[in-house]
């Protein structure tokens, strides 16, 4: 894939937000270079893994967040119960045709309709940064 | 007040953070549906496969609520005004949206479409989102509801290959139905296949050329 077959991808426009707003906050703290980001991302949301990592590779080229490690911590989603009051993960089908299991908006519990609680996140969580020699954090 | 943290040279300091990409989006997405809704405007949101019938279904809803609703549509498309033009011919006002590249609308994209459209002439708009079964999905735009269409020359698996888009489904229309037996599809194992994922979907079986089907997607949609 190259850089413009990678803009078709929606990927890579959630990534070029993260990388923005990484950017933001590493100027904010005077920082010389990125080390690390971490991401959590929600198992509901449609963002395919391989496609974030491969824009990062292509938007952070050239920024102090070239050569910085991305790290993705992919997280369960969660659902509640109105009919009786089931707080927690999915039900998720085990059709063989299926081979990843399928959340379904079943009640695991009682089989209800269940409302979506989490899983569609996409939260930059932490972002390690290289300080600069005088340089101060303005960050609170 | 905080001591100011001064760092050493080559010193790497370790910021938490909690900035969720996506809830920019759903924030718009927030604005959109107020701003609709302050104008007694109702918006549904019809998203689906490549070729599944998405602006037909839109031009019969649109003859079919001729007189009870004043209607518009946005029509998301990668380029050309092609499937703009057809919804217009009924008499209603399009706003065509070029995404280029991108393989869905947006929140931003919508909100921009909308300052186009006097909302105070109309009280339904459609929002034709770009044919796709996977990314529209992940960015709510603010619609009261979302229809996802899909038709039987697809072929017999378009929902338990695409199981995610069904979730956020209001309304289901499996359109072309004429042609399942030429297809060698069952519109039922498909709808059972959404009802598997998502049990308060409802589920319409149509033909977006002669008409049928069209009033049952009208209830469904409580219009």
């Amino acid at each position: 894939m190259n850089h413009f077959e990678a803009l078709k991808v929606h990927e890579f426009s959630v990534t070029s937000q993260i990388v923005e707003a990484v950017l933001r906050e590493a100027e904010k703290h005077n920082a010389k270079k990125v080390v690390e980001v971490h991401l959590d991302i929600g198992k509901l949301t449609f963002l395919g893994l391989e496609q974030v990592r491969f824009s990062y590779e292509v938007l952070v080229k050239g920024t102090i967040m070239e050569g910085s490690k991305l790290y993705i911590h992919e997280k369960d989603g969660t659902v509640k119960c109105s009919s009786c009051g089931y707080e927690g993960g999915f039900k998720y089908e085990d059709d063989p045709t299926y081979h990843i299991p399928t959340p379904t908006l079943h009640c695991p519990k009682c089989g209800e309709t269940v409302e979506i609680v989490t899983g569609r996140e996409c939260t930059i969580r932490d972002v390690k940064l290289l300080i600069e020699e005088g340089g101060k954090t303005n960050a609170d | 007040m905080k001591d100011v943290v001064k760092a050493e040279k080559g010193e790497i300091f370790d910021i938490e953070l909690d900035i969720d990409i996506l809830e920019a989006n759903r924030r718009l997405a927030t604005e959109n549906k107020e701003f609709l809704k302050k104008n007694g405007v109702k918006a549904i949101d019809v998203m689906g496969a490549i070729g599944s019938g998405k602006t037909s279904l839109i031009e019969k809803l649109v003859q079919n609520l001729k007189g009870k609703y004043r209607m518009a549509a946005l029509k998301g498309d990668l380029t050309t005004t092609i499937d703009a033009e057809l919804i217009a011919r009924h008499g209603v006002t399009v706003v065509p949206i070029n995404t280029g590249k991108e393989c869905h609308l947006d929140a931003n994209l919508v909100k921009k479409a909308l300052r186009r459209i006097n909302l105070k002439n109309i009280d339904l708009l459609f929002i034709e989102n770009v044919g796709n079964l996977i990314c529209p999905a992940e960015f709510p735009l603010g619609s009261d509801k979302r229809i996802v269409v899909i038709s039987v020359t697809e072929g017999p698996y378009m929902v338990v290959k695409h199981p995610f888009i069904f979730m956020d489904a209001d309304v289901v229309v499996i359109n072309k139905v004429d042609l399942a037996k030429a297809m060698g599809v069952d519109a039922k194992k498909l709808e059972k296949d959404v009802k598997a994922i998502n049990p308060k979907a409802k589920v319409v079986a149509t033909n977006c050329r002669s008409g049928d089907g069209i009033t049952s997607v009208v209830e469904a949609l409580e219009l």
